[in-house]
């Protein structure tokens, strides 16, 4: 039989060649930096698609893993701290740290019920929050951890303008991402934990180890977002203030693996093409027009493009789910349910 | 250091901030019950509602009536703001949720965040309104004055420890709301209904209940709880801006999930916990530890207690 | 049915780009001016009077030096998700002035977070950034932040970045001086644990502390908090006769009056320039401000200025039909710099417009004459207080007399 791409390969093959049209559009209209923040969550949405999505256990507060690993990668790398480890080692060690995390979090809570367990991991999204600020000492609280270096591939440096090699290295991130989630899906922990959704109880009573599994799922989504975090954090070569990882965070990453399509690799990544798109490409590109035409510059503040964004944000996610509740691109196993 | 005076003073202060938690946590809690849904949008219809208190009272010119006419007002807007966030919380259940019914509830959770943002957009426009309550409305952006109709001044004179009107208020207006909900989901055709479809709703359908209408009157009632609290808490606090429903919403619906969602009486006890640890944690420790310890606090309590303090475990729904 | 719903739905979600409208091509001879502040959010009523300020100033000259049209772009540093500035966002927008050849001059960031973010992208392209709101010390002044700043900002080795705002170490000490002079001896200071809030409250911490006034007590609040009645609480048990607050209206400095009043609290209140705007009066209610509240300010406030500043407060008054904030000034002020160092600038590009923008002396602004100094700061250092009067702010006296 002829091998057809999947939706999966025709994504990252289109990504592949953005920086390129890039070259022929205007400055303005560049894509290439908004794409990197799609990268960006789309690893986040990933971690989060392990627990949420296979697992089935909600989770309101993704962006605290993510702040940990962004903060790991910081207190390694920087060089006002002792360690100094460099790009390399440390975005690695931002994925067991980011585990650990998981696991001391999910140990005395996987047991609890769905959305209890969910405003469980929403306290941990602002307690870690509130101890990034109030540690300062160890964090530098609302300074941020800056300069962080930029990786290195036999000497030759990345900088934050260095924009293509930047863009490749992400995507590249990325796709191996995806393929580590491909393999979970298709292991025999991913057949457990897609039981663990339909049925805790039948599963258990099938010989599945759920505590287990449920926990393997929770560390290694952490794990993931720990990872997004440290990349972003070396993106911008600060950790950002600890606000930069609130609850506001996590929401749009569950925003996009529901729009995408819950549970699918291929859906994760559409969602944040979509909806991360929709905030950095469409909208800011569509103000940025409009004010640069003179449309609703003063006066009320319903003239100004700028103010219509949270609805348009909002909207979009009402017709979305309202069009296509299962999501965009729906896994194949499970079209029709979740 | 202890000092009596300071730990009565705190007590009142975190009992009158838990009352107003808890009466929006209700209009979780009876979402929650019903049909499972974590309703995000709740706290921007609060939200809604104290800027509609504040155009009416704009409106209507309260603040240069007389003490009589204020009190008349302060009902005129306890009335008014629940009836618009009442039919606000059931139109939105009308448009973004009904249709939803059959789909995965975290479609419906993504429905509600939606719904959220829409209704926060709603509220910085709102807020640009050019009227003298909103300041002229030039920066619609910018927190509120709320008027002070019912007056913050203190009923025992001089002493250390304050009791005001704004107090008294809180509670003269929550707690009657709360048993007439009682009573109502207890006693009433409408309560019974309510339950039989948070029970089951195939099985409550084929008893001839009018489930889908059932369950608008509950977004309704939520809605309308949301209504008086915002009333109450823009007289307590005398601000209000359009980012407000997001904090108001995150505290109420950790109070409703300490408590045992689902559960009236929870949600009420759930909203007064959270005050009272909030009050104290800002006396005896530091504020910046506030939040921590709440949820560290609720943590605890859901390992002892892993459906809230009063919430059932063996039945799901109320 | 399902490949028509994706296909609505893509149709819906997926705008695609070109429908952004054409790109109008340049023509030849026009310079950018960019601005990126948080625009989306709560801050959006001060960064309104901001870029208010900056096209008036554009407006002034009409729109063009020495021939050369000047463009000026509105860029948004927040996002919808957060509301508020996004980091990813700041630093999209500063790669995008970096690339775009015609951009000579970036105007922001309001937030300092946000400006750590921008600086060295901006210091690797060579482009200008001239700040009207970033008070963070450590963004131009060594020895005053971590240890490795401000060099941490300027990778190139040159200097890019100025600021038209005096810093908070200045800000923080002029207002203990202050309190002193007011007659305080106990203080309760509170923050909102932000970069600008918590730096300017610990600056008059330690001047308190050095001026013998007793700091009975530190703490940082939850801006997002309903009210702050068991902090007030706290509060008068120690009965200081100041309460500090290092913050901003949008960090609910008006709650935190309401709350002293009506907890019977009787002291003085006291606020540093994030509060200098009608939305701190409106949003406190004025009973609770009036005659027992104190505002600090970098400048002088606008019924005090004289020349240029009055010119500018007149002009505000009648294209906006609003008296002008202390924000407006500031965005003024950085576009007047901006477009007179362009006038002077030997070559219209990014280096000549920076080396004119560094060699800024004696501008007379309207805030007052001053010049940029080695780190790039202003160096005017004149500083105001305030209170408020019947509703409306009210010049006390130039601090440091």
């Amino acid at each position: 039989m002829r091998w057809r791409p999947g939706p999966i390969v025709t994504i990252l093959a289109i990504a592949a060649v953005v920086p390129l049209v890039d070259l022929v559009l205007p400055a303005e209209l560049a894509l290439s930096e908004a794409v990197r923040t799609v990268f960006l969550y789309a690893i986040l949405a990933l971690g989060l698609n392990v627990m949420t999505g296979y697992a089935g256990m909600l989770n309101l507060g993704i962006a605290a893993f993510m702040a940990i690993g962004a903060y790991a990668f910081g207190i390694l790398s920087c060089e006002i701290y002792p360690f100094q480890l460099g790009f390399w080692p440390a975005l690695a060690l931002t994925i067991p740290i980011g585990a650990l995390a998981g696991f001391i979090l999910g140990a005395p809570t996987l047991g609890l019920r769905g959305d209890y367990l969910a405003i469980v991991t929403l306290g941990f999204g602002e307690i870690v929050q509130d101890i990034l600020k109030n540690l300062d000492s160890i964090t530098k609280g609302m300074q941020g951890i800056n300069p962080l270096p930029a990786p290195s591939i036999g000497g030759a440096m990345w900088t934050s303008n260095d924009e293509r090699s930047w863009y490749y290295l992400l995507l590249a991130l990325l796709t191996l991402t995806v393929i580590a989630a491909r393999n979970l899906e298709r292991s025999r922990l991913g057949r457990a934990w897609f039981s663990i959704r339909e049925d805790e109880l039948a599963s258990r009573s099938m010989g599945i180890r759920v505590e287990r599994a449920k926990m393997i799922a929770f560390a290694t989504g952490a794990a993931i977002a720990a990872f997004a975090g440290g990349l972003s954090a070396s993106v911008l070569s600060s950790t950002g203030e600890p606000n930069n990882y609130d609850f506001q965070v996590s929401i749009l990453a569950l925003c996009i693996i529901i729009v995408g399509g819950i549970g699918g690799v291929a859906g994760v990544l559409v969602g944040s093409l979509v909806m991360v798109g929709l905030n950095s490409i469409v909208l800011a590109k569509a103000t940025a027009w409009m004010a640069a035409h003179g449309i609703g510059s003063q006066g009320n503040v319903m003239l100004s493009p700028n103010n219509w964004k949270f609805l348009i944000f909002g909207l979009a996610l009402v017709i979305a789910v309202r069009i296509k509740p299962t999501g965009i691109l729906p896994p194949k196993l499970e079209r029709g349910r979740v | 250091m202890f000092d009596f005076e300071v730990l009565v003073q705190q007590l009142i202060t975190g009992l009158s901030n838990g009352m107003i938690i808890a009466l929006i946590a209700i209009g979780y809690t009876m979402v929650y019950g019903i049909i499972e849904l974590i309703n995000f949008a709740h706290g921007d219809v609060f939200m809604l509602g104290a800027f509609f208190a504040l155009t009416l009272m704009g409106v209507l010119g309260m603040e240069s009536w007389g003490p009589g006419g204020q009190a008349v007002g302060v009902a005129a807007m306890l009335v008014g703001s629940a009836l618009f966030c009442g039919a606000l919380n059931w139109s939105l259940d009308r448009v973004a949720y009904r249709a939803l019914r059959r789909s995965s509830k975290l479609a419906l959770l993504v429905s509600a965040i939606g719904c959220s943002f829409i209704c926060m957009n709603l509220g910085l426009f709102w807020g640009g309104l050019p009227m003298d309550v909103f300041a002229g409305g030039v920066a619609a952006a910018a927190p509120k004055d709320f008027p002070a109709l019912v007056p913050q001044v203190n009923l025992l004179g001089e002493s250390f420890i304050r009791i005001t009107p704004a107090d008294a208020l809180v509670f003269a207006v929550t707690i009657p709301l709360m048993v007439a909900l009682t009573l109502m989901v207890n006693r009433t055709n409408l309560g019974r209904a309510m339950r039989a479809v948070a029970q089951d709703p195939v099985a409550a359908s084929l008893m001839g209940i009018p489930v889908d209408r059932v369950i608008g009157a509950t977004f309704f009632i939520g809605g309308a709880l949301g209504g008086f609290a915002s009333v109450v808490y823009s007289l307590y606090n005398n601000t209000i801006g359009f980012q407000m429903g997001t904090r108001a919403g995150l505290d109420a619906f950790t109070a409703a999930v300490l408590g045992g969602i689902g559960s009236l009486p929870g949600a009420v006890l759930g909203g007064l916990t959270i005050g009272c640890v909030r009050a104290m944690s800002d006396q005896y420790l530091e504020t910046r530890w506030t939040n921590t310890i709440v949820f560290c606090i609720l943590v605890l309590i859901l390992i002892f207690r892993p459906s809230g303090i009063l919430g059932s475990s063996r039945k799901e729904k109320v | 049915m399902n490949a028509t719903r994706t296909a609505i739905l893509t149709l819906i979600l997926i705008p695609c780009v070109g429908l952004l409208g054409s790109h109008s091509a340049s023509a030849q001879g026009t310079l950018k001016i960019v601005s990126s502040l948080p625009r989306t959010g709560s801050a959006n009523a001060q960064t309104s009077t901001i870029v208010n300020g900056i096209k008036m100033a554009i407006d002034e000259v009409g729109g063009k030096v020495d021939g050369w049209t000047i463009a000026y772009q509105d860029m948004d540093d927040a996002s919808p998700q957060r509301g508020n500035w996004d980091p990813a966002v700041e630093a999209q927008n500063a790669n995008t002035a970096a690339k775009d050849e015609e951009v000579v001059a970036y105007i922001g960031t309001f937030n300092s977070g946000a400006a750590k973010v921008a600086i060295p992208i901006l210091n690797r392209a060579g482009l200008v950034m001239v700040s009207p709101a970033n008070t963070y010390p450590g963004l131009t002044k060594p020895g005053k932040g971590e240890a490795n700043e401000p060099m941490v900002y300027r990778p190139s080795g040159k200097i890019n970045y100025f600021r038209v705002v005096p810093t908070d170490d200045l800000q923080g000490v002029q207002a203990a001086n202050w309190a002193k002079d007011l007659g305080i001896h106990k203080v309760f200071i509170l923050h909102d644990r932000e970069l600008y809030g918590e730096g300017i409250a610990d600056v008059f911490k330690k001047q308190a502390e050095s001026l013998g006034i007793e700091v009975v007590g530190f703490e940082g609040i939850d801006s997002k908090a309903a009210n702050y009645r068991s902090t007030v609480t706290k509060i008068k048990a120690l009965n200081p006769d100041l309460v500090y607050f290092g913050g901003t209206t949008q960090s609910n400095a008006g709650q935190i009056a309401k709350d002293l009043r009506s907890g019977g609290f009787k002291g003085k209140y006291m606020v540093p320039d994030g509060c200098f705007e009608q939305a701190f009066i409106d949003a406190a209610g004025a009973g609770n401000l009036n005659d027992n509240t104190f505002i600090t300010f970098g400048g002088l406030p606008p019924e005090k200025l004289t020349g240029r500043g009055a010119q500018f407060c007149s002009a505000y008054r009648t294209k906006y039909s609003a008296d002008p904030e202390a924000y407006a000034a500031y965005g003024y002020e950085c576009a007047r710099v901006i477009l007179q160092a362009m006038a002077r600038a030997k070559t219209k590009d990014r280096a000549g417009v920076l080396e004119a923008i560094a060699a800024t002396k004696d501008f007379d602004g309207v805030l007052a004459r001053w010049s940029f100094d080695a780190n790039g700061d202003t160096s005017s250092t004149v500083m105001s207080g305030q209170t408020v009067h019947g509703g409306k702010f009210e010049f006390v006296k130039i601090l440091g007399d």
